[in-house]
């Protein structure tokens, strides 16, 4: 590798072309190194949970138990289906699809008659789902209900049956 | 730095063999060498399917309930998910068309002529694992088409004679496809397929490490006598080559994953009835359409009882090829296997298009 | 009512009734098929009655004559007012039925009086019903026994025995001397309320009884339809009561929905182009019916689109992979906004509905926007994949020119 060059053979482009080797070689380390980055990065991001833990099938929090009041009732999604949760006069808490059974309105809470109401056709339900007047021909879906958390600050779990 | 911790192992495992087997390694140069890489391309295709499939087992459970809710979740809330599902989702689909490849061009190039018998009978159930993967594998989703292509793709294993009914169930776990054929689906596609799968790409590594590049008939008789084929060496010539179509895959499944990527379709629904033109996957195709047109009865035995039998052979013909072509074992040329491979490939690209434009 | 105990001593009474063993051997069926219906299944005879209580007569007495002996109370077959009469000698008796079946009511009679059926026996009509011809006379069976005749899904059925047939129904005439259609059932067979009742198992479902009353069964009158209609459809007649066409029409919600062919509305029915209901009374570029019709169905459809359109886009969204949850959530929000707007638009009132359909719209457009953010999340990620495409060409060239450089042999060396 030392043998002089031919005469008359022009030092600067072996010196070029060790330059261009030495570029080619840092191109190609960028090139790596970025590479690996772009793959790295989203697997390390994949690695770590989502705030919402795991797929919302069958469990979803509702919202915190503390920022629901006796006799009153809070609608949340379930997936991609409205639900609501009611806290009874008496502090009791229950959950129910809030996909009214007649024609699939959205059905809330009434408190001056403790009952589910559908607007859409003036369908009424008990606190236990169970049709009371109107148009609905089927119950409304019941879910469990369930706490978890600090005392003080829990969050209402609603659950579908397993 | 390298050298430092190849000395420290050197001391301790003695790595003089295989510094000298890696060295002298060479592959061989001549106008087929292109074909060589397939092989290298179909392992990278399925690394990249065992490393996104890890990820993906990380969030997905595999059960009729929560499947489709798990890859939901995955390509929604996942960071990244969407990305790790498509490449797995795409990549599938590159690796099986890339082993066929493979399998093609060792067909028509004859390389499993003697002494490399051993290296295709792996290769071919290597092939059939793939499949079985993608087979496995494309009902894990359970959406709408994957569910109806598992009960179309299972029913037809009925049609197999004297064991037909044992075989659905077995595949079924149960008479119809339910949960309990996704759970099994699940360990066929996450532990059984790839511990065989392992155990055979070993081998099928360990024989090419052993026996070299086979080199094809047309080529050995171009050389004169004592001559032998010109080789790069393989460090670092031909693993640079090696690398750059791994890295063509890459940009291959980015491209895909961001210009086309896979949709979550609707969670299956068993009691549902079964949407009009149902088909399976690309690589299911040919057979499919083949199943299809042979009429219900031939010769008084039932048409897809026969297509069955006959493509069950065809998979045990080319298993023992090597030993049915004797030409191509004595060094000779083989017309008649070449033929069977163009013939093969036509087929093959022929009934899939067909498949494709049917209504 | 009680049952089961009763039914076994029954049983002894009646195989000591002469009735029965002299009844049962006679040629005629006319008069050996009843005593043989009521032993086989009868709620009078589970709770211990026997044919004396009904036709009188001595059933000891083993002869026709004395078992026959009007001085022993025989009354023979009751016929016209009589049935009433011998029925109600029981089922007008309050105290008596208290013992039997305390929630029973006992006005029946008197509501049968009330009715056509009831006004036209007292005038001397024997072809009208009266309690034998729905309840039957020996197989009685209890309303809510599905067998029964007078179950809710066969009372249409009792009814049209007598009124879907024209020969027994000729001579009969409406108040506006136009005979009585005999078409009652047939048109009811393709309601929504026939279809409720018979394959949606809805019990609660209307069948002729509850809009023409049980036993003062009379067409409710012009005027009384929208409450007839309105014991179930509540809000509707609510909202029609407080419209201009509560004066107008005569006969309620039935001159748009019919009376018995009371089929699935569509929005087609509103509006003034030639399909339409409102187009039968209403036509003219100035008229304010036509005026308001035109506006509600114009705010309905335009709703009814956007809501079609967003929840297609939120669908393709969802399957492309992106979390639409709440989106999804905001589109059935706003189909129950369309619903109300239905609902609405029986106050005849355009200025009622178009707040309802704009809050439907505001929903949309709140869907929109995020199916937009959505969609710009996938054209992001689509720019960065292809960034990294760029990443992965760049070593692909790279590779290619190291390559070439490892193998092509430095100038300067070559011998």
């Amino acid at each position: 590798m030392s043998e002089l060059p031919p005469a008359g053979f022009p030092a600067t482009p072996a010196a070029g072309s060790f330059d261009r080797r030495r570029f080619l070689d840092a191109l190609l380390a960028v090139g790596f190194v970025s590479t690996a980055a772009a793959i790295a990065y989203p697997v390390a991001r994949y690695l770590v949970p989502p705030d919402s833990g795991e797929a919302a099938t069958n469990s979803v929090v509702a919202g915190k138990a503390a920022a629901l009041k006796p006799n009153s009732g809070m609608i949340f999604p379930f997936g991609s289906k409205p639900a609501i949760v009611v806290r009874a006069a008496d502090g009791q808490l229950s959950a129910f699809s809030a996909v009214c059974t007649h024609l699939e309105c959205t059905v809330q809470f009434k408190p001056d008659a403790s009952q589910l109401w559908c607007a859409c056709h003036n369908g009424l339900y008990d606190l236990a789902g169970n049709v009371v007047s109107g148009p609905p021909p089927r119950n409304l879906e019941r879910f469990a209900v369930n706490l978890r958390g600090e005392p003080g600050t829990e969050d209402i779990v609603v659950s579908r049956g397993a | 730095m390298v050298q430092h911790v190849l000395n420290w192992l050197d001391e301790r495992l003695d790595l003089g063999g295989l510094k000298h087997f890696v060295s002298e390694k060479g592959v061989p140069v001549h106008a087929q060498e292109v074909w060589y890489y397939l092989g290298g391309l179909t392992l990278f295709l399925f690394a990249v399917q065992i490393f996104t499939g890890i990820l993906l087992l990380l969030y997905y459970r595999p059960s009729a309930t929560e499947a489709y809710e798990s890859v939901q979740f995955i390509v929604t809330r996942v960071p990244f998910g969407w990305l790790i599902r498509n490449i797995h989702s795409w990549s599938a689909n590159l690796l099986i068309g890339a082993a066929f490849a493979h399998f093609f061009s060792v067909f028509l190039l004859k390389s499993y002529r003697k002494p490399r018998e051993l290296t295709w009978i792996s290769g071919m159930l290597l092939l059939f694992l793939m499949l079985g993967f993608g087979f496995s594998g494309y009902l894990l989703p359970w959406n709408e088409l994957s569910f109806f292509a598992t009960k179309v793709g299972t029913g037809i294993a009925g049609s197999v004679p004297v064991i037909g009914h044992f075989l659905i169930r077995l595949l079924r776990g149960g008479d119809d496809v339910t949960g309990a054929t996704l759970s099994r689906f699940f360990g066929f596609h996450v532990a059984v397929l790839p511990a065989i799968s392992t155990a055979l790409v070993a081998l099928h590594l360990l024989f090419v490490q052993r026996q070299g590049m086979s080199v094809p008939l047309g080529v050995e008789k171009t050389l004169k006598p004592g001559e032998k084929v010109p080789q790069m060496p393989f460090f670092p010539n031909y693993i640079l080559r090696d690398v750059l179509v791994w890295y063509v895959a890459l940009a291959a499944l980015a491209a895909l994953a961001a210009f086309s990527p896979w949709e979550l379709g609707k969670k299956a629904d068993p009691f549902a009835a079964v949407p009009p033109g149902i088909r399976p996957e690309w690589y299911f195709l040919a057979m499919f359409h083949t199943l299809k047109l042979i009429p219900s009865h031939v010769l008084g035995f039932e048409g897809e009882r026969l297509g069955v039998i006959a493509f069950g052979l065809v998979a045990v013909f080319l298993v023992f090829v090597p030993f049915v072509d004797r030409r191509s074992s004595d060094g000779r040329g083989s017309p008649w296997f070449t033929a069977l491979a163009v013939t093969g490939v036509l087929y093959l690209v022929i009934f899939t298009i067909l498949a494709q434009i049917a209504p | 009512m009680l049952l089961a105990a009763r039914t076994v001593a029954a049983q002894p009474a009646l195989s000591a009734n002469s009735c029965v063993s002299c009844h049962t051997m006679l040629p005629e069926a006319r008069l050996s098929a009843p005593p043989a219906v009521f032993a086989q299944q009868d709620v009078h005879r589970d709770t211990g009655f026997s044919c004396i209580d009904c036709h009188g007569g001595d059933r000891a007495a083993a002869d026709k004559l004395h078992a026959h002996d009007a001085g022993r109370g025989f009354k023979g077959k009751p016929a016209g007012q009589a049935v009433i009469a011998t029925c109600g000698r029981c089922h007008s008796d309050a105290e008596l039925m208290r013992k039997y079946a305390p929630r029973q009511r006992i006005d029946q009679a008197t509501e049968y009086a009330t009715s056509v059926h009831g006004k036209q026996l007292a005038a001397g009509d024997t072809k009208v019903a009266t309690c034998v011809s729905c309840h039957g006379a020996h197989g009685i069976r209890k309303v809510n026994d599905a067998k029964s005749p007078v179950y809710a899904t066969n009372v249409a059925n009792t009814c049209a025995s007598c009124h879907a047939s024209p020969a027994h129904m000729a001579g009969y005439t409406l108040p506006n001397k136009k005979p009585l259609p005999t078409d009652q059932i047939a048109l009811y067979q393709q309601s929504v309320h026939y279809a409720a009742l018979t394959k949606g198992n809805d019990l609660s479902a209307p069948t002729c009884n509850d809009c023409h009353g049980n036993h003062g069964a009379a067409p409710p009158g012009a005027g009384s339809v929208v409450n007839v209609c309105g014991t179930c459809h509540a809000v509707f007649a609510q909202k029609f009561s407080t419209s201009v066409h509560a004066q107008i029409f005569d006969r309620g919600c039935v001159e748009c929905h019919s009376n018995h062919a009371v089929l699935k509305p569509s929005d087609e029915m509103l509006g003034a182009g030639a399909k339409s209901l409102c187009a039968t009374c209403h036509s003219g570029a100035d008229d304010k019916g036509v005026l308001a019709a035109t506006r509600m169905r114009g705010d309905i459809e335009r709703l009814k689109t956007a809501v079609d359109r967003s929840a297609a886009r939120v669908a393709a969204l969802t399957n492309a992979g992106l979390e639409m949850n709440a989106q999804t959530l905001a589109v059935a929000d706003a189909r129950t906004h369309l619903t109300l707007a239905r609902t609405q638009m029986h106050s005849f009132d355009a200025a009622l509905v178009t707040p309802v359909i704009n809050d439907g719209l505001k929903t949309i457009a709140d869907v929109d926007k995020a199916a937009d953010g959505a969609a710009a999340e996938l054209r992001f990620r689509r720019r960065g994949l292809a960034a990294s495409l760029g990443a992965i060409l760049l070593v692909v060239i790279a590779l290619g020119f190291k390559i070439r450089q490892l193998e092509r042999p430095p100038k300067h060396l070559i011998q």
